[in-house]
């Protein structure tokens, strides 16, 4: 549509503008100066005298540009914008501080020097490199990435002493600040795991209490509680099952000793435990195929012998 | 073609000289006056039978006349009258000063106010006409330098001039970078130069690389308030504080005779440049109260005195020069040329100074009263000629910030950043339910908000209510490629946009430019040229006339021969064109048609003499 828009330039240089103005938004400062990541200052500087030399908003005085007069404001302050941080020492440490994989592609360039070997630092260095990244630390480009790193951090410490919501919290702000964060995505699955996990230990050692107690009602709750969290928390989908095989309530038992054979099926307990379920609820064909299973998984098991013996048919 | 575009033109709007230019086939030349002279002096005057003068002749009747004229009024434009830089310059004035209706400076001059741009007006109006003089026909655009470090308000403020003087200002640009455009246009320099440019009434220093055709400005630095008439005052006061001594008499009291002690003060120090000593002679200076004769002053000032009163000022520079050079992060052996500017570069204490500072030879192939003129113009054809391989990076001398809670000053946009450019910042409301919000926008390098030029101030209002910073609005500060400054905010959520054009608290409003504006309908020029052509369409009509009488004659003279056949084509071809002519309004066009039929009209005659009718 821009493309075909009556103005007075160029074909070509319409096409240029176009292309570089689809790059605004998304190029790093490098690539839009079209140099190599990590060029030096004064490469930077004589890529951005060339650019203007194109893109100059005074090179179309008085010119009928349309649209295009404000691709190429948008086109010559980025071009400044670039410019700017990348020849300004500071910011332009900030700005590779702050974009990681800018400096690693730089890095990549400048690697393939094997002449160059960094010296080791002495320790006044060493303070003064502190201090100059507590000062980077609060200028504005950096003011994001440190932040972020500063939940990233608190975050870790709660998981490991297990406060896991407070480590929740710590990293939604950080994915507020960088969604696209890795670190933090990955962290956050983790984080969730744990939680659920902890949270359904707890809720089972609540359930314990309540029934020491005799509130089994409270117990009952905090075990499907437990479940939830961690549908792999047989001891609890088991104690579950058999409370409300206890109260009555054959379909929920049912559920639950289905979830503890699903998370342990190995266990022979929970296999006769269900299949004892099945059967009493009238569900024969599956309380057989449950049997069975069990008899295969350990013969000895006094009740499945005990049941063996009554569904033998012959 | 090229004489087919229209006229642009560069002035150098000085402190105590402006100069008109403009780039002619490709070589920039300074305009010279219908006095005669290249410089223009920025001098205004009410004389006392109540004509306008402007240039020389207000110069010369400065001193009969000292409290109705009005000179180096570049240093007030665009100032408040609180500030104490006026308040310090309203001492050593013999004309008087008023306040305005916002703290802007009027000048009084019989019995009205006049303002600083409509002052400035007046001198750029008596240089658009001695260009209209030059090309013949009428001159509306033009580009004005100011000093490098002239804030937002004060280029606004020669905008208005422009305006005022009827002139559609393309650019304002910095005089440094004007400088060393005139420097390098047209040669194949490559390389870091310095301009060191000590006008009248300002000091820049500005330090840029020259290569393939961009001029880009790395750093720039200066003072307002450090010029050729800082220098003046320090002879004047030596004067004045010697003549007490001896007769107990305050001179600067008496305007008369401050205004005499003006003129002897610059014309000793211009002397002294060349000279090693000068005699100052005021005869009849004053007269003591009490009666008795009048008294005398007679002085004899030495090039070394002159050097011991101004060392400090020298010294400044030289300060000026050394912050500049450490924020280009450019040593004086990495520059390659080192060029001069302003009248003051000719005092020789001036020269050394540089010289020993910068450890080379200033360039000697810049004109220091002109260069700036110049480069205007050189920037005046890039702007509108395309074929002009010229690109002017240029950078904004002062910080942009705002203020901020405890009086100090947030930095948007640094100081010595490339132009145009813009950033937008983000801003939250800081109480619940807070409805408006206030910007302060400031230009200046101190920390305390205070300190710096507040350009002005915009409130954001009607903010939807919600709990304290959770309102966010998006601020976007602008710098053009003149320097000025505009501001827009945008609030996050809503969208809801405002746009505020910072406009100099201490200038014209718009209302009053439009007004002033209006009151002096500058048509007189236009109406003069429109008599020009109109007498030359005439000539025109007469000339079409006697060609259309000789054609038939030519005809029966050469029938048949080929020549004839040829010549009565292109003369009919030719009046076709002058019918066209003759309606048109461009002086130009009248008068071409009216040359080619001159033309005409004499191969004609000399061919029927020939044939022997």
């Amino acid at each position: 549509m821009a493309a075909e828009e009556q103005v007075e330039l160029e074909e070509s240089r319409k096409q240029e503008i176009l292309a570089l103005d689809a790059k605004v938004a998304t190029a790093n400062h490098f690539e839009f100066l079209g140099v190599p990541a990590g060029a030096s200052p004064d490469e930077v500087r004589s890529a951005f005298r060339e650019a203007s030399r194109k893109f100059h908003p005074d090179k179309f005085y008085g010119k009928n540009l349309g649209s295009f007069r404000q691709r190429l404001d948008r086109i010559f302050k980025r071009l400044v914008e670039a410019n700017q941080t990348l020849t300004d020492l500071e910011k332009r440490d900030a700005y590779l501080a702050a974009n990681p994989f800018i400096r690693a592609a730089a890095r990549a360039v400048s690697g393939s020097n094997p002449a160059y070997k960094p010296e080791p630092k002495t320790e006044t260095e060493e303070a003064r490199d502190l201090e100059r990244r507590n000062r980077l630390a609060r200028h504005p480009y950096l003011a994001r990435a440190t932040k972020l790193q500063e939940f990233v951090s608190r975050a870790k410490a709660h998981v490991e002493k297990q406060e896991y919501s407070q480590a929740f919290t710590n990293l939604n702000n950080a994915a507020q600040i960088d969604p696209n964060n890795a670190e933090v995505k990955a962290l956050l699955i983790d984080v969730r795991k744990r939680a659920d996990l902890s949270r359904s230990e707890s809720s089972y050692a609540h359930a314990m209490e309540a029934l020491n107690r005799g509130d089994t009602d409270l117990a009952m709750q905090a075990l499907r509680t437990a479940v939830n969290a961690n549908p792999l928390n047989h001891k609890a989908a088991a104690k579950a099952a058999s409370l409300f095989e206890k109260s009555g309530d054959s379909r929920e038992a049912t559920g639950f000793a289905q979830k503890a054979v699903e998370a342990a099926p190995t266990n022979v307990e929970y296999r006769v435990l269900l299949a004892r379920l099945l059967e009493a609820s009238g569900m024969k064909a599956l309380a057989k195929k449950h049997f069975e299973e069990a008899s295969r998984l350990n013969p000895d098991h006094p009740e499945v012998k005990k049941h063996g013996k009554k569904l033998w048919p012959f | 073609m090229a004489a087919e575009r229209e006229p642009v033109i560069g002035i150098d709007l000085g402190t105590t000289n402006s100069v008109v230019a403009t780039v002619q086939s490709g070589t920039p030349v300074v305009i010279r006056g219908r006095s005669g002279s290249n410089l223009l002096p920025s001098v205004v005057a009410l004389s006392k039978t109540g004509k306008m003068l402007v240039g020389q002749i207000a110069k010369r009747q400065a001193i009969t006349n000292p409290t109705d004229t009005v000179y180096a009024s570049k240093r007030l434009i665009g100032r408040k009258f609180s500030a104490a830089q006026t308040q310090d310059a309203l001492k050593g004035l013999p004309y008087t000063l008023e306040v305005g209706d916002h703290d802007d400076i009027r000048v009084k001059l019989g019995d009205k106010a006049y303002s600083l741009p409509e002052l400035s007006a007046m001198v750029l109006r008596e240089l658009k006409l001695d260009a209209e003089a030059h090309f013949g026909r009428p001159v509306k655009k033009a580009i004005i330098t100011v000093p490098a470090y002239f804030n937002d308000g004060q280029r606004q403020a020669t905008k208005d001039a422009g305006r005022i003087a009827g002139l559609e200002v393309l650019r304002i640009i910095n005089e440094p970078t004007a400088a060393a455009l005139a420097y390098g246009f047209g040669k194949n320099v490559n390389g870091k130069i310095a301009v060191f440019d000590l006008g009248g009434g300002t000091f820049d220093i500005s330090v840029m690389e020259i290569g393939n055709g961009v001029f880009d400005v790395i750093a720039t630095g200066g003072d307002t308030f450090l010029g050729g008439e800082d220098f003046d005052n320090t002879v004047i006061n030596w004067l004045a504080a010697d003549f007490q001594r001896e007769h107990n008499i305050q001179l600067k009291a008496d305007r008369m005779a401050l205004q005499r002690l003006k003129d002897a003060a610059e014309k000793a120090k211009i002397e002294l440049s060349t000279a090693k000593e000068t005699q100052i002679n005021l005869p009849f200076i004053s007269t003591p109260q009490g009666g008795g004769s009048a008294l005398h002053l007679q002085k004899t000032l030495s090039r070394e005195k002159l050097e011991e009163l101004t060392a400090e000022l020298v010294a400044r520079t030289i300060t000026h020069c050394e912050q500049v050079l450490t924020e280009a992060k450019v040593k004086p052996v990495d520059l390659r040329e080192m060029i001069l500017v302003g009248g003051m570069t000719r005092m020789p204490r001036v020269q050394e100074a540089v010289k020993q500072y910068f450890r080379r030879d200033p360039c000697k192939g810049v004109h220091p009263d002109e260069v700036v003129a110049l480069g205007a113009a050189v920037q005046a054809e890039a702007l509108t000629n395309e074929a002009a391989d010229v690109v002017l990076l240029d950078v904004t001398p002062q910080s942009l910030g705002v203020a901020i809670a405890g009086g100090y000053v947030r930095r948007l946009i640094p100081k010595n950043t490339t132009v145009p450019t813009s950033v937008t910042e983000v801003f939250n409301t800081s109480r619940d339910n807070q409805t408006t919000v206030k910007i302060m926008v400031l230009q200046g390098e101190a920390d305390v908000a205070h300190q710096n030029e507040l350009l002005g101030e915009f409130i954001l209002t009607g903010l939807r209510l919600a709990k304290r910073g959770e309102v966010e609005v998006d601020v976007t500060f602008e710098i053009n490629s003149e320097g000025l400054v505009s501001v827009s905010a945008r609030d996050k959520e809503t969208g809801q946009q405002q746009s505020i054009q910072v406009t100099a608290s201490g200038g014209l409003t718009q209302d009053e430019l439009k007004r002033i504006l209006d009151e002096q309908a500058d048509l007189m020029l236009e109406a003069r040229v429109e008599e020009e052509v109109k007498a030359k369409r005439v000539e025109l009509k007469a000339l079409m006339n006697e060609v259309s009488e000789l054609m038939p004659q030519l005809q029966k003279a050469t029938q048949g021969s080929e020549f004839g056949q040829d010549a009565l084509a292109k003369a009919k071809q030719a009046l076709e064109t002058a019918k066209v002519a003759s309606e048109a309004t461009e002086l130009k066009r009248v008068t071409d048609s009216i040359d080619t039929l001159t033309r005409t009209v004499s191969l004609f005659k000399g061919v029927l003499q020939r044939i022997g009718h």
